[in-house]
C-alpha cells in the first residue's frame, strides 16, 4: 500500500460520499491528497469547509465542481484534475441519481440522465484517467442492492446499478494486469437524500447510516480489502 | 538508448478473425498492446518504431493513444515482405542499437527486453531448445534424407538485439544474394556478423492461429489471477 495516496470521491457533497471523504482523512487510509467532486451547491461548499477543518493532519483537500453526468464537462475536467494532483491512486465512484417512476411514466431523457450519472460517469472517469496514463491502485464503484434484483417503480435506477455491477466485473478482469483492484459495493437501505427519494415514508434513523458504508469502504481500501473484493459486496444493516 | 522495432504489419492469413491479426484480442485487449506496454516499461527504450498494415495507420495510432504509451512512437507502413518491413523499420530508427520484436508475441516481459539490452553481445536474441525430433526430408518424394542433431538447433524467438549497422548489412546481404529470411538472427549470421543467443521463455509464444490466441489468453488470465 502506498504511504501517501491520492484519492478522488464523486458525489462528495452529501451522504455516502461525504462520509467516505471524512473517513479517508483518518491516518490509516494513508491519503495525502483528497479530491472531492460534486455539483456546485451550498451543501458541497459546506462539506468542503468541514473537510478542510477536519484535515488538520495535513491532508490536502482539492474541491472540483463537476456534474459527472455531464460528459462534455467530465472529459474537459479530468485532464485538469490529473495535471493538478498527478496519479489518482484511489477512485470512489459514488455519485448517484434516481427518479423512481413506473414504466409507463419513465421520461426517456430522465432514463438517460440516470445512466449518465450512474454508469457513464464512472466509466468516463476511469477511461479518461487511463487515457492520461493513470494507474489506479483501487477503484470503488458504489452500486446498490437495487441493481441485483428488480423492484416495481425503480426501473431506471435498478437498470443503471445492474449495469454498474457488471461493468465493475469487467473492469476487475481487464485492469488486473495493471495491478488495479476493483471493488463493487452494493449498499442496501442507507439514510441518504437519494434514499429519501426512493422511500419518502421511511424513518432514516431506523436504517443504515452513510458512515457505516464509509467504514466498509475504509476496510476495502485497507490491507484486508484485497481478500474480500472479488465479487459484488452487499453492505446491509 | 535503444529503438524498438515492432513488427506489426503482417496480415494473418491463418487467422479466422476478420482483419489483420495485430488487432486480434488477447484476454479482451488488442494483441499489439501487450508488446507496447512491455516496451513502455523499459527505460532504455526511448523510441518505438511500429509498422502497420496498409490502411490501418489510424487503428495503430488510436491504440497507442488510448493505452497512454509514453515512449515516443514512430509509425511506418509495412513492406511487402517480412524482410522489407524490417528494413523499413530500421531506416526509421534513431538509435544505433535496435531491438526487434513482433506484436504476435504478446507475452514478452519488460525484463526480457532489459536482459537483452544489458547483454554484452552486439547481436543477440532469444532462442529455445527444440524439445521434439525434427527430420530433414524431401517434401516432394516424402523421402527422409538423413538426420539432424537437435542439440545443435534452436527455435528462434523474438525479441532480438542488433547493432543497427550489422542489421543493415544483413538486409543488404539478403537483397544482393536474392535470399529470403523470415527472421534476422540467421540472416545476420549468414551475412558475416557475430550473433549469439540467450535462452528464451517458454511462455513467449508466437500467436498465429486461433488456437494460439486461446492459449495466450489463458496464460494472461492465469498470470493476472496469481496462478489460479
Amino acid at each position: 500500500m502506498m504511504v501517501s495516496r491520492t484519492a478522488l470521491i464523486t458525489g462528495a457533497s452529501k451522504g455516502i460520499g461525504r462520509a467516505t471523504a471524512l473517513r479517508l482523512l483518518r491516518a490509516d487510509a494513508q491519503v495525502g491528497t483528497l479530491v472531492v467532486v460534486a455539483r456546485a451547491s451550498d451543501a458541497f461548499a459546506s462539506t468542503v469547509e468541514e473537510l478542510r477543518r477536519a484535515a488538520a493532519n495535513g491532508v490536502e483537500i482539492v474541491d472540483v465542481a463537476l456534474d459527472v453526468g455531464d460528459r462534455e464537462a467530465l472529459v474537459a475536467t479530468v485532464p485538469q484534475i490529473h495535471t493538478r494532483v498527478g496519479n489518482v491512486d484511489v477512485l470512489v465512484n459514488n455519485a448517484g441519481y434516481t427518479n423512481p417512476v413506473a414504466i409507463h411514466q419513465v421520461d426517456f431523457a430522465d432514463f438517460e440522465r440516470t445512466m449518465a450519472v450512474n454508469v457513464y460517469g464512472p466509466f468516463g472517469l476511469v477511461q479518461e484517467l487511463l487515457h492520461r496514463g493513470n494507474r489506479f491502485e483501487i477503484i470503488v464503484n458504489v452500486a446498490s442492492t437495487a441493481g441485483m434484483n428488480g423492484r416495481a417503480g425503480w426501473l431506471t435506477y435498478s437498470a443503471s446499478k445492474a449495469a454498474l455491477i457488471n461493468m465493475s466485473e469487467v473492469m476487475r478482469e481487464e485492469l488486473k494486469v495493471d495491478g488495479t483492484r476493483v471493488v463493487c459495493l452494493s449498499p442496501g437501505r442507507t439514510a441518504t437524500d437519494l434514499r429519501r427519494v426512493l422511500a419518502p415514508e421511511e424513518d432514516p434513523a431506523t436504517i443504515m447510516q452513510p458512515e457505516d458504508v464509509a467504514e466498509v469502504i475504509g476496510v476495502m481500501l485497507g490491507p484486508a480489502g484485497q481478500f474480500i473484493d472479488q465479487q459484488n459486496v452487499v453492505v446491509r444493516h | 538508448m535503444v529503438s524498438l522495432l515492432l513488427l506489426n504489419g503482417g496480415v494473418g492469413s491463418r487467422f479466422l478473425a476478420d482483419g489483420p491479426k495485430q488487432f486480434v484480442v488477447i484476454n479482451g485487449v488488442p494483441i499489439l498492446v501487450y508488446a507496447l506496454k512491455a516496451a513502455d516499461g523499459v527505460p532504455e527504450i526511448t523510441q518505438i518504431v511500429v509498422n502497420y498494415p496498409p490502411g490501418h495507420a489510424n487503428t495503430v495510432r488510436e491504440i497507442v493513444r488510448d493505452y497512454a504509451i509514453a515512449t515516443p512512437v514512430t509509425y511506418v507502413e509495412a513492406g511487402a515482405s517480412r524482410q522489407e518491413s524490417g528494413a523499413k523499420l530500421l531506416a526509421a530508427a534513431k538509435h544505433d542499437v535496435v531491438v526487434i520484436h513482433e506484436s504476435a508475441r504478446p507475452l514478452v516481459q519488460a525484463s526480457e527486453f532489459s536482459r537483452l539490452i544489458a547483454s554484452a553481445h552486439r547481436n543477440v536474441g532469444y532462442m529455445r531448445e527444440i524439445p521434439f525430433t525434427v527430420a530433414p526430408v524431401d517434401p516432394e518424394t516424402h523421402r527422409v534424407t538423413g538426420s539432424l542433431d537437435r542439440t545443435r538447433l534452436r527455435n528462434v524467438q523474438l525479441p532480438q538485439k542488433f547493432a543497427g549497422d550489422d542489421l543493415r548489412r544483413g538486409y543488404e546481404y539478403a537483397l544482393n544474394e536474392g535470399r529470403t529470411y523470415t527472421e534476422d538472427a540467421t540472416m545476420c549470421a549468414d551475412a558475416g556478423a557475430d550473433v549469439y543467443f540467450m535462452d528464451g521463455s517458454e511462455y513467449n509464444i508466437k500467436v498465429t492461429t486461433p488456437g494460439d490466441m486461446n492459449i495466450a489468453s489463458l496464460i494472461v488470465s492465469r498470470w493476472v489471477n496469481d496462478g489460479e
